[in-house]
């Protein structure tokens, strides 16, 4: 008789609940010993360079035919194949294999094999899991190449005849990038853990894995019915009436948060008593608009512009900027796009700038300061900024101000590129709002005088985390101390928000605080009404908006202001929210994005 | 004479601390990125430094091999005509994260 519910205990990798007929895939080749043939004259030596060198070609040749195969939904997985066809060409594996063919006098799948063994045991004395974890990308190239060498190719993965649970040793991620979701309903692996691409993809297809688990692929039969529950990483065989009753009632659970969530990333987010606020997404890339618009942003809170700047060694011209510019806004219109200026120093310029390398970056010539030395510069971009502006939403925001100074000269020199621009017969939007950031707490003091002459605020609050706590995050003697609801960094939010208001202009915040779900209920209830952040937090947030009314997050705000340190905030914060809120922090653990590798 | 000589005719070099400041750490995406960048600058040997262990910016593993999560103190060395611009250029990188949280 076959024992029922038998419980195996892996890592959930990806969330999600599912039921269905296992199919295990047997273990690949190329993993085992791979046994050595000596070679006895040079031209043997040279025969067998040549065929492992046509075999990195042909293994090349194969990686790029696969990128291209890649299915639509994965295509922001495709450099993972660009990654391997690095790999493929590094001298470790490349140079080390033809070197032990010509001194050892070894067939080319045996100086393979040692040239990886040796790849591996510098990958084993790394100490961080995560980089420790890349060397699966060097296994997976090993296996490409020597599928090639022997003429055995590589699995395929097709051919699974009906809809079934995956179980395998492990799943390379060109294999996990050629499955469709139709065919895969989940994933069961030997190896792997959290960081492991199976997981990263398992991810973005939204089908549930479970990584890690040991025998597997021994304990586990094809063709019979199992549970894979990706949140807590359990798998159940055979389960009976009882057991599956149990989880699709978890199952349903989890659907319908899931559900919220997606269908509420979609909509405009309001507090349970009507304050609607407005979440945003920051992006660097024009390609990432995408994903702004796949979370649901209500536009761009924060386009950061540094990356034209830093890939070419020649400054881009206004037609460069203006066309990445314009791709940006026309593409989010009618919602908003924040265009940020310049945050770099001049030490960190290609061009002919001859700034040199600053002891103390963060203080020094960067920013709004910089593009107030280098008006050249500043004025190109905006023009295209200016120009931008014609196709779509755009609010313009300048970096670090510290003084009243610096904003009325930002002011001025735009006045002076608009009449420049009206000259040249360009169209752009003469009214374009002009916004301060809020990142020194010189500025958050000014707050009441910046107020009169900026249309908005944003308050950055990584740096200000950092300039008003005097902490490097980086450092990591120190980086605990890195603390956003510091009683200091939350009575300067509600200085700058308060001057905000009594001036009539919105402040929005966009720092890394503004992403984190623990901490929107404070941020609502000290008055931010619009929030930017990484694209992947914002249906989360929104959850977290939608379940709080205005009322309980200013009492919220209140309480954590009415407390002197930062460990009694942080007590405070903690207990409330998973007191008010057990549903967010229940499946939001398991939630978590990773940016993948 | 010949002292002078010899010294005029080496390449400039450039040394710059970097931090690891993203949170994953220097893993298999960043030094691809790095590498990308480093292509353009042909004759330039650029190499990172981590309490002594070296590894070439151009060799994935080498790098990865480094063992650098975040927090990590790095030195880059850049021998070579476009030392400068090349150490500009991958500091740029490291200060923005790679683009990454």
């Amino acid at each position: 008789m076959i024992q029922k519910n038998r419980v195996l205990q892996g890592i959930g990798a990806s969330p999600g609940i599912v039921l269905g007929p296992a199919q295990v895939l047997s273990p690949r080749e190329g993993g085992a010993q791979v046994t050595g043939r000596l070679l006895y004259s040079p031209q043997e030596v040279a025969a067998e360079q040549e065929r492992f060198r046509q075999a990195v070609e042909q293994t090349a040749q194969e990686m790029k035919r696969l990128k291209q195969e890649i299915p639509r939904e994965l295509q922001e997985h495709s450099h993972i194949l660009d990654l391997h066809l690095i790999i493929l060409r590094d001298p470790m594996l490349l140079k080390e294999t033809l070197r032990f063919i010509q001194e050892q006098n070894l067939n080319a799948e045996r100086a393979l094999y040692q040239a990886f063994q040796k790849i591996k045991e510098l990958f084993q004395r790394i100490g961080d899991p995560y980089i420790q974890g890349r060397v699966q990308d060097v296994e997976e190239v090993y296996r490409r190449l020597m599928g090639q060498l022997t003429g055995r190719g590589s699995r395929g993965l097709l051919g699974l005849g009906r809809p079934a649970i995956v179980v395998a040793r492990d799943l390379s991620p060109a294999e996990t990038t050629q499955m469709s979701a139709s065919q895969v309903l989940g994933f069961i692996t030997e190896r792997g853990g959290k960081t492991s691409h199976t997981a990263i993809i398992a991810n973005s297809l939204e089908i549930p894995a479970v990584v890690g688990l040991d025998g597997a692929t021994l304990e586990i039969v094809s063709g019979e019915e199992i549970i894979v529950d990706g949140l807590t990483g359990l798998v159940i065989l055979n389960p009976d009436e009882g057991m599956r009753r149990t989880y699709a009632a978890r199952l349903e659970e989890f659907g319908e948060f899931k559900a919220q969530l997606a269908q509420g990333c979609a909509l405009p987010a309001a507090t349970s008593d009507g304050q609607p606020i407005r979440v945003l997404a920051n992006i660097e890339l024009p390609e990432e608009v995408s994903l702004a618009q796949k979370y649901g942003a209500d536009g761009v809170g924060l386009y950061r512009t540094e990356f034209l700047y830093l890939r070419q060694r020649s400054l881009p011209t206004e037609e460069e900027l203006f066309e990445d510019y314009r791709k940006v806004v026309a593409a989010m219109a009618p919602l908003p796009v924040t265009i940020r200026t310049l945050d770099i120093g001049g030490d960190k310029f290609l061009s002919p700038l001859a700034y040199p390398t600053e002891m103390n970056p963060a203080l020094g010539l960067r920013a709004i300061r910089f593009s107030l030395k280098e008006q050249k510069i500043f004025r190109v971009q905006l023009k295209a900024i200016l120009r931008a502006s014609a196709f779509g939403k755009v609010r313009v925001m300048f970096p670090l101000i510290s003084s009243l100074r610096e904003l009325q000269e930002g002011r001025r020199l735009l006045e002076e590129v608009k009449e420049d621009l009206a000259r040249e017969g360009r169209a752009f939007k003469p009214d374009l709002p002009v916004g301060a950031m809020i990142e020194v707490p010189a500025a958050v003091t000014l707050a009441g005088l910046l107020a009169q002459q900026a249309d908005f605020f944003s308050i950055g609050t990584n740096d200000l985390i950092q300039y008003a706590l005097a902490i490097d995050r980086v450092n990591k003697q120190v980086a605990d101390m890195y603390q956003p609801l510091h009683p200091a960094v939350m009575r300067m939010v509600q200085q700058v928000v308060q001057a905000g208001r009594e001036a009539g202009i919105s402040v929005a915040m966009c720092g890394e605080m503004a992403g984190e779900p623990l901490y929107i209920p404070v941020l609502l209830g000290l008055g931010v009404e619009e929030l930017s952040m990484n694209a992947l937090a914002i249906p989360l947030v929104k959850r977290v908006i939608r379940l709080i009314s205005l009322a309980e997050a200013r009492e919220m705000a209140r309480q954590a202001l009415a407390r002197a340190t930062v460990e009694e905030v942080n007590d405070y914060v903690t207990r409330e929210m998973d007191r008010r809120y057990p549903e967010i922090f229940r499946f939001a653990h398991s939630l978590s994005t990773h940016p993948g590798i | 004479m010949k002292q002078a000589d010899a010294k005029k005719e080496k390449p400039p070099v450039v040394q710059t601390e970097l931090w690891v400041e993203n949170r994953l750490g220097l893993h298999a995406r960043p030094v691809a990125k790095l590498i990308a960048l480093a292509q353009q600058f042909e004759g330039t040997t650029l190499t990172l430094e981590k309490d002594g262990a070296k590894a070439d910016v151009r060799n994935l593993l080498s790098v990865l091999a480094l063992d650098c999560p975040q927090g990590t103190r790095l030195v880059l060395k850049a021998v070579g005509p476009q030392a400068r611009e090349a150490a500009a250029v991958i500091s740029g990188l490291f200060a923005r994260k790679f683009g990454e949280p």
